[in-house]
C-alpha cells in the first residue's frame, strides 16, 4: 500500500468530477463558483489509483478538507499526511498562518496537529495555527494608558469615508475616553484597502482619542468565510456573522478592553442588518452595542451612504458626493476620479458593501 | 543569533515532529501539543533548548507539534528548522550534528 500526493487540477474535468465526486460522499456538496475560484491548489492523497484525501488552498485558508478511513492504516494517518503537506506547500509561498473553518465535530482533529480554536457556533467553527496568530495581531495594537475608563470601537469599511462615518465616530469618541476604529481589511471593493484606510485617518485626525486598526483577518472577514459546508443559506449568514461577533467579544474586546461598540442603524442592506442583529443578541450584556440613527441630508429623506458616493461617481454626479463626504475624502475622489470610474467600467462592483 | 524568517520542518505524521519557528523578543517561548505532553513534555523542550543554545539563539517563538517522535527525531528536526530559519541550509553547523 502506498499512499502518495498529487496534485488535482480544477481544469481538468475528469479530475474536478472525481473530486465532487469523493467530497460528496463525505457530505460536501457545495460547490459554487465563489468557493472554487478562490481555491490556488487542490491536492489528493491517493491510495494505489483511488482518492482517499484531499485538502485546498485559497490565500491563508485550508478548505475542502475531506478523508476517507476506510483502509488506513491507524487512526487520523491520512488526515496527517494530508495537512503536512497542504501547511509544507503552504510553507514554500512563505505562508506560515493557516485558517480552517469546518465543522463543530472536526475540531478536535484539528487541534491535534496544532490548530486552536478561535470561535464556533453550531453550524460551524474558525480555528487558526501558525504565526503571526490572532495574539500577534492584539499585541502591535496600542493599548489604552493607564487612567483610561471608557473604551468605545467602531468598526468601518469605509467604501469611502463620508460624513456618516465621521459622525458616528465623533459620537463615540464624545462619549468615551478613547475609541478604536477598526477597518475591514478585505480588499474588495471599490476604494482598495490603503485608500479606506488612509481616508479613515484623515478624516479622523480632529478627534485626539481615536486610534486606526487595520481589521486584520479578525474583523469582519465574515463576507468572505468560506461555508460549502453548510447547506441552507439562512444559517450561513447566521454562522458567518456569530463566529464574526463571537471573535470580537471574547478575544478583541477583552484584550483591548472594549467596553461599547457604535454601529449605524441599518435600514438599507439586508445583510448589514442581519448582521446588526447578531451583535446584539451576542455582544450584549458584556459589551454595550449602541445603534446611532444614520445622519440624512437636508432633505431628510435620504440617509447618508458610502453607497450613494460610489453611485456619484459611476454617474459622474460632483454635487451628489460632495454633499456627503469630508473635504479629506472629496479631494481624494477629485485626484483619482479617472482611476475610481475606470475600475468600475472593469467591473468592479459598486452595489455592495 | 537572530531569527531570519519564519520556519516549518518535520511533518505532523506518527512517530514525527513538526517544529516551527518565529522570531521572539522575549526568551524561547514554547507552544507545544503533544498527546503524550503529561509524560514529555519538559524533555521535548529540553531538546529542542539544547540544539537552539548550540546555535546561540536566545529569543525565538518555538510551535511544537509533536506526534510521539523520539529524541533523535525531534534533534534533527530542530536542527533542520534552525538552519531554514537562519538562512543557513547550505552550511551545515557540523558539530552540532
Amino acid at each position: 500500500m502506498t499512499n502518495t500526493v498529487q496534485d488535482i487540477h480544477m481544469s481538468n474535468v475528469t479530475q474536478k468530477k472525481n473530486w465532487q465526486a469523493f467530497l460528496s460522499k463525505l457530505g460536501i456538496t457545495k460547490f459554487n463558483d465563489q468557493e472554487l475560484d478562490a481555491i490556488e491548489q487542490t491536492i489528493g492523497i491517493y491510495d494505489d489509483e483511488q482518492l482517499v484525501a484531499t485538502g485546498s488552498i485559497a490565500g491563508n485558508i485550508i478548505k475542502y478538507v475531506g478523508v476517507c478511513a476506510i483502509g488506513e492504516t491507524s487512526k487520523g494517518a491520512r488526515f496527517n499526511q494530508l495537512m503536512t503537506a497542504l501547511e509544507n506547500r503552504m510553507a514554500l509561498l512563505e505562508r506560515f498562518h493557516q485558517f480552517v473553518y469546518t465543522k463543530p465535530l472536526y475540531v478536535q482533529s484539528f487541534e491535534h496537529v496544532g490548530f486552536k480554536l478561535l470561535a464556533d457556533s453550531s453550524a460551524g467553527v474558525l480555528l487558526e495555527k501558525g504565526s503571526p496568530d490572532v495574539q500577534n495581531f492584539l499585541n502591535a495594537i496600542p493599548k489604552a494608558l493607564q487612567g483610561v475608563q471608557t473604551i468605545g470601537s467602531v468598526v468601518v469599511n469605509a467604501n469611502p469615508f463620508t460624513i456618516g462615518h465621521q459622525y458616528l465616530i465623533e459620537k463615540a469618541a464624545n462619549e468615551n475616553d478613547l475609541v478604536y476604529v477598526f477597518v475591514v481589511n478585505q480588499d474588495v471593493s471599490l476604494f482598495r484597502t490603503a485608500e479606506r484606510f488612509d481616508l479613515v485617518k484623515q478624516g479622523v485626525k480632529n478627534f485626539k482619542n481615536v486610534i486606526v486598526v487595520a481589521g486584520g483577518d479578525y474583523i469582519i472577514s465574515y463576507l468572505t468565510f468560506p461555508s460549502y459546508f453548510i447547506t441552507n443559506t439562512q444559517q450561513v449568514i447566521n454562522y458567518q456573522t456569530t463566529i464574526d461577533a463571537r471573535i470580537f467579544k471574547n478575544i478583541i474586546a477583552p484584550a483591548l478592553a472594549i467596553q461599547r461598540r457604535y454601529v449605524g442603524s441599518e435600514p438599507l442592506s439586508h445583510t448589514t442588518n442581519l448582521y446588526n442583529q447578531t451583535l446584539v443578541r451576542e455582544l450584549e450584556p458584556e459589551i454595550k452595542l449602541i445603534i446611532v440613527p444614520r445622519i440624512a441630508q437636508d432633505n431628510q429623506t435620504e440617509i447618508v451612504s458610502a453607497r450613494k458616493v460610489r453611485q456619484a461617481i459611476a454617474e459622474n454626479d460632483f454635487e451628489a458626493w460632495s454633499e456627503i463626504v469630508p473635504e479629506t475624502t472629496k479631494k481624494f475622489i477629485n485626484q483619482h476620479l479617472a482611476e475610481l470610474q475606470m475600475r468600475i467600467r472593469k467591473g468592479q462592483k459598486i452595489n455592495g458593501n | 543569533m537572530e531569527i531570519k524568517k519564519t520556519a516549518i520542518a518535520g511533518t505532523l505524521e506518527s512517530s514525527d515532529v513538526q517544529i516551527m519557528l518565529t522570531q521572539g523578543t522575549d526568551g524561547i517561548v514554547f507552544d507545544l501539543v503533544s498527546d503524550v505532553a503529561k509524560q514529555f513534555d519538559d524533555a521535548i523542550k529540553q531538546t529542542i533548548n539544547q540544539v537552539l543554545s548550540e546555535y546561540g539563539i536566545q529569543n525565538v517563538i518555538v510551535k511544537v507539534v509533536d506526534k510521539g517522535a523520539l529524541d533523535m527525531v525531534i534533534k534533527a528536526r530542530t536542527v533542520a528548522v534552525v538552519q531554514r530559519a537562519l538562512d543557513t541550509v547550505g552550511e551545515p553547523k557540523w558539530e552540532v550534528l
